[in-house]
């Protein structure tokens, strides 16, 4: 018995020898850089993208009036407030011009002052035919010189002369009142459409420059979202493409509407591209300007082909491509991609057949030597 | 000059110098024949540790002169180069304790010296359990020395002592923790061995039982030793 | 001849692997402490990895964009991908900064991505679920570490962003999560004052009569709209053609273009000569005092188990056991000890690693530097055993 303690004794201490071994191997091999790599792979599919553009934009109006003097002056009187509805030919406010009440009676006894001139200018024509009319019976009877009759012919001509430019100054003047009569008409500030004051810039008795706006009006049916889009993604951006718009006061909320138009000019400096969209209703109440929207726009479905998660694409060497598994063994194919769609699906032109299977997720970078072990899923619960 | 068995002549052993010099052993002249048992018997601080000590090579006498087997040990503060060799090949020991290994079974407990001298570990073992056997404890040969009783382990010790053959066996108290039927054995055993082995074999003890089992014994007093016969008288 | 060392081991085995045990303990302390460097260097190495790049071009002067602020105009990448050499450019923002996630935060690392799709500089360069971010706004890639998951929402300054994607081992340098976000989001980020300051600019700006001239509408909101842009990244990522050297490449453009530019090899060295020197040095002393602990510990258990014996040391001596044999027994003890204690050691290691909060990259070489390093404290750690085994006098057992 004393014999099989000494053997259990040694059976017992070459046991845990071993089971220390196993899993120092095992931790050798299983654990640190020797380890293999977990990987998720996937196949190339078959699947027509629909992809879409997101875009970031901010609530504007699409029509703008500032209404304001075209005369340097004073605000003598506002009738609106921010938020009124206003309609067409509404007078908003007026403008005191202060000295066109007396430029108006200087403008008057000038007028009278002219017609007083004309009436001097046809006595002097009068006289002046009387005198022609006399020298030239005289020259007949050669009771006078023909210089004499010159000289009365001339001075019934200046006299003439006097006469029309006195009446045309009569005109003139009474342009000039004209004038003066429509500009104290515009003193009054009118809505040029019906629309929703948004903003009133000037207070009584403030002065404001010529084109200074006292009051802006929007039409609030022509509420739009100005969106921009990174240039790079912005392929297929069109006019009338239905899109979602999402209001930063309103997330989760969806609002349905469409692209207005693509702004043919696009942002250098952002590197941008610019569109209008429009909201398919209009809104109750409206958002305040300004405010932040993410909008998405539907691109029109692409035709079916190859395509690949996005999370495969890989670069190796300075080529982008993916890992594929041809019999365990690991191989990089550089890839010529396409569309791509706002899910995370990329086009495969060139590269890849249907059904092959690539490298989705991995734990490390990858190259052609690592050794992977292939599983569900790299992080716990996640599919 | 051939001597078998041991031979010191006029030993002494001197502790410290000048003033507080202590002679432990003072000119001690001492033979045993190959194939006989000694005594040596002597109180407490009589020398007697220190001359065991010299005799088995572990500690060096100051002055006398020693031959083993017809080998000179010490002469005059001459000594033979490679002490611990000579221990294993010329002197067997059995202490008072067995003193075995404890994490070496029985056999190789003995089996060790020849090991030790170079002996193939094969050969090492057959020669242990032929001393096993000839001891009777052969049936413990794989047990380990935690494992075996008191009378054992002296016999396994007195196996060891015997295994390489040596020329002479130094036996420091070898019966003190056993009662009288068994210390009457191990001499026994003793005198067997010495006579088949042709050893020399010096028994330290004071132990009263196995005094009179001695035809020679060395009395030692204060590092000197007397030679007396013993009575010689072994229990059959 | 049989083995002692061996059979002693066998006869005593509880105590011998218990020992080693506590040894291997803290064999795996030390061997954890030299993967905590080795992370801290890795983290370094995958920064760089992960940003994908051959050049780094910052602000001149700087040692951006990692272990020093740095500010680069938002457009010159474009003038760099003229450069001779240049194979592509992208812009790059980074900036670290507490996120809230649920109800307390997380200290990550937000990286702004210039658009491209997957595959850009400066993109993660793999996923372990979820996908790339397709949107310019308010999409983000998380790492694993940071503890956000699929479709979590995180707020950066003023934004909200839905995590689309998950990495795993983008760290900064400090080893901080990375959060990859769009360049613009980022760069509002880094750049866009807060509400507040925004305000107060503007009440200042307007009463400023310079600037808010009647006569001149229009003047005070192109003043304040030129107020709110941000035109800055923190680096310009370069990837170099192959045919090119990276020095090559980098020169016209400090010469020319008047940038600070940095190749692998030089970030390498900023990121880890000087970034994380201060911690490695931390590091190697607490190597050094877990050795000598390692060395201590290792001698007094040889010294134990020699003092257990001393008698049969002294019997082995007195039946002629010569000194090399008792030597090597011991020796051959302490190596087995502590071949125990690295195996322990190096299995608690691997299995503790994960559970430290910042990376702990254990490496072969390591493993093997270590072997032979605690082999050889042992056999030194043996001496102060073996010379008193030595000393032990044959003569104790008689009388």
């Amino acid at each position: 018995m004393k014999i099989f303690g000494l053997q259990r004794r040694t059976l017992a201490l070459f046991a845990v020898i071993l089971a220390l071994l196993l899993l120092f191997i095992y931790v050798a091999l299983r654990a640190g850089p020797l380890a293999p790599i977990a990987v998720t792979t996937t196949q190339v599919e078959l699947r027509s993208l629909a992809p879409s553009l997101f875009g970031i934009g901010t609530v504007e109006a699409g029509y703008t009036y500032k209404i304001g003097p075209t005369h340097t002056s004073r605000l003598k009187q506002i009738n609106v407030q921010v938020g009124d509805l206003v309609t067409a030919g509404q007078v908003l406010g007026e403008m005191d011009n202060v000295d066109l009440a007396d430029k108006l009676v200087a403008q008057q006894a000038a007028t009278r002052r002219a017609e007083a001139l004309v009436e001097q200018a046809e006595a002097t024509q009068k006289f002046a035919q009387a005198q022609v009319e006399r020298y030239e019976s005289l020259l007949a009877s050669k009771n006078t010189s023909a210089e004499s009759v010159a000289l009365k012919r001339q001075e019934l001509a200046l006299a003439k002369a006097t006469l029309k430019a006195a009446t045309a100054d009569i005109d003139r003047l009474a342009a000039e009142f004209s004038a003066l009569l429509n500009q104290k008409e515009n003193l009054q500030l009118k809505a040029p459409a019906a629309g929703l004051v948004v903003a009133r810039n000037s207070e009584l008795g403030s002065t404001v420059v010529a084109g200074q706006a006292v009051v802006e009006l929007i039409d609030p049916a022509s509420l739009w979202v100005h969106v921009r889009f990174d240039q790079v993604n912005a392929r297929g951006l069109a006019a009338n493409l239905p899109a979602s718009i999402t209001l930063r006061s309103q997330q989760g909320v969806s609002l349905l509407g469409k692209v207005l138009r693509v702004e043919p000019l696009a942002d250098a400096v952002t590197e941008e591209v610019l569109a209008k969209v429009i909201f398919n209703e209009a809104l109750q109440p409206l958002p305040p300007l300004g405010e932040l929207a993410e909008v998405t726009v539907q691109l029109l479905s692409l035709p079916v082909t190859a395509v690949i998660p996005n999370a495969a694409i890989r670069v190796n060497k300075g080529q982008r491509g993916v890992w594929k598994l041809t019999q365990d063994q690991l191989v990089f194919i550089p890839l010529l991609l396409g569309r791509a769609d706002l899910d995370g699906y990329v086009q495969v032109k060139e590269g890849l057949n249907l059904g092959d299977e690539i490298v989705l997720y991995s734990e490390k970078a990858l190259t052609a030597k690592s050794r992977l072990q292939i599983t569900k899923s790299l992080v716990g619960k996640e599919q | 000059m051939s001597i078998q068995g041991i031979q010191i002549e006029n030993l002494s052993k001197r502790f410290g110098e000048g003033d507080t010099a202590v002679f432990a052993l003072k000119d001690v002249n001492m033979q045993v024949a190959p194939g006989e048992v000694v005594g040596l018997i002597g109180p407490s601080g009589s020398g007697k540790s220190t001359l065991l000590k010299c005799l088995g090579a572990v500690i060096d006498p100051t002055a006398g002169r020693m031959v083993l087997d017809q080998q000179v040990i010490y002469d005059e503060g001459w000594k033979v180069g490679d002490l611990s060799a000579l221990r294993r090949d010329k002197i067997g020991f059995v202490f008072q304790s067995p003193y075995l290994i404890p994490f070496l079974d029985a056999t190789d407990n003995v089996a060790l010296l020849p090991m030790l001298a170079g002996v193939p570990n094969e050969e090492a073992r057959r020669r242990a359990l032929e001393l096993l056997t000839a001891l009777d404890v052969q049936h413990r040969a794989k047990a380990m020395p935690s494992q075996l009783s008191g009378g054992e382990q002296q016999r396994i010790a007195i196996a060891r002592g015997l295994v390489n053959q040596p020329p002479v066996i130094l036996a420091d108290e070898p019966t003190a923790p056993l009662d009288s039927v068994r210390a009457l054995a191990v001499v026994r055993i003793l005198n067997d061995m010495a006579k088949r082995f042709n050893t020399a074999v010096i028994v330290v003890t004071h132990d009263e039982k196995i005094i009179p089992t001695f035809k020679r014994i060395y009395h030692i007093r204060d590092g000197v030793t007397h030679e007396e016969v013993g009575e010689g008288r072994l229990p059959t | 001849m049989i083995s002692l060392a061996g059979r002693d081991i066998l006869h005593a085995w509880g105590k011998f692997i218990f020992t080693g045990v506590g040894l291997g303990l803290l064999i795996g302390v030390t061997l954890i402490m030299a993967g905590v460097y080795r992370g801290m260097v890795d983290d370094g190495k995958v920064l760089l990895d992960n940003s994908g790049a051959d050049l780094w071009v910052v602000q001149q002067a700087t040692l951006g964009p990692y272990a020093e602020p740095s500010s680069v105009p938002d457009d010159i990448w474009r003038s760099l991908l003229t450069q001779p050499g240049v194979a592509e450019a992208a812009n790059i923002t980074y900036l670290t900064m507490q996120i809230e996630r649920g109800e307390d935060d997380v200290r990550a690392m937000v990286v702004g991505i210039a658009p491209g799709g997957a595959g850009t500089l400066g993109w993660p360069r793999y996923l372990v679920a979820g996908r790339q971010i397709t949107r310019g706004h308010y999409e983000a890639v998380a790492d694993l570490a940071s503890g956000f998951q699929l479709g979590d929402y995180l707020t950066i300054r003023r934004n909200q962003y839905k995590v689309v994607g998950l990495t795993r081992r983008m760290v900064s340098a400090s080893g901080d999560p990375m959060i990859f976000i769009p360049l613009k989001g980022a760069q509002e980020a880094q750049f866009l004052k807060d509400k507040d300051a925004i305000l107060m600019q503007r009440r200042r700006t307007e009463a400023n009569p310079a600037l808010n001239r009647p006569n001149l509408p229009g003047l005070l909101e192109a003043v304040l709209a030129s107020q709110t842009t941000n035109p800055s990244v923190n680096a310009v990522l370069v990837r170099i053609k192959p045919e090119y050297l990276p020095q090559a490449v980098a020169e016209p453009i400090e010469r020319w273009q008047r940038f600070t530019v940095y190749d692998r090899e030089q970030m390498e060295g900023i990121l880890i000569g000087k970034l994380i020197a201060t911690s490695a040095r931390q590091i190697s002393m607490f190597l050094v005092i877990l050795a000598i602990v390692c060395a201590a510990i290792v001698a007094f258990i040889i010294y134990t188990l020699t003092m257990d014996k001393i008698r049969e040391i002294a019997v082995l001596k007195l039946i002629g056991t010569r000194n090399r044999t008792l030597v090597w027994m011991i020796l051959q003890q302490a190596l087995v000890l502590g071949a125990i204690g690295f195996v322990v050691g190096k299995i608690t290691a691997t299995f503790a690693a994960p559970i430290f909060p910042k990376y702990v990259l254990l490496l072969p070489i390591d493993s093997i530097i270590g072997f032979v390093a605690i082999q050889l404290i042992c056999t030194l750690a043996s001496v102060v055993a073996i010379r008193m085994a030595l000393k032990v006098d044959p003569a104790e057992v008689i009388g």
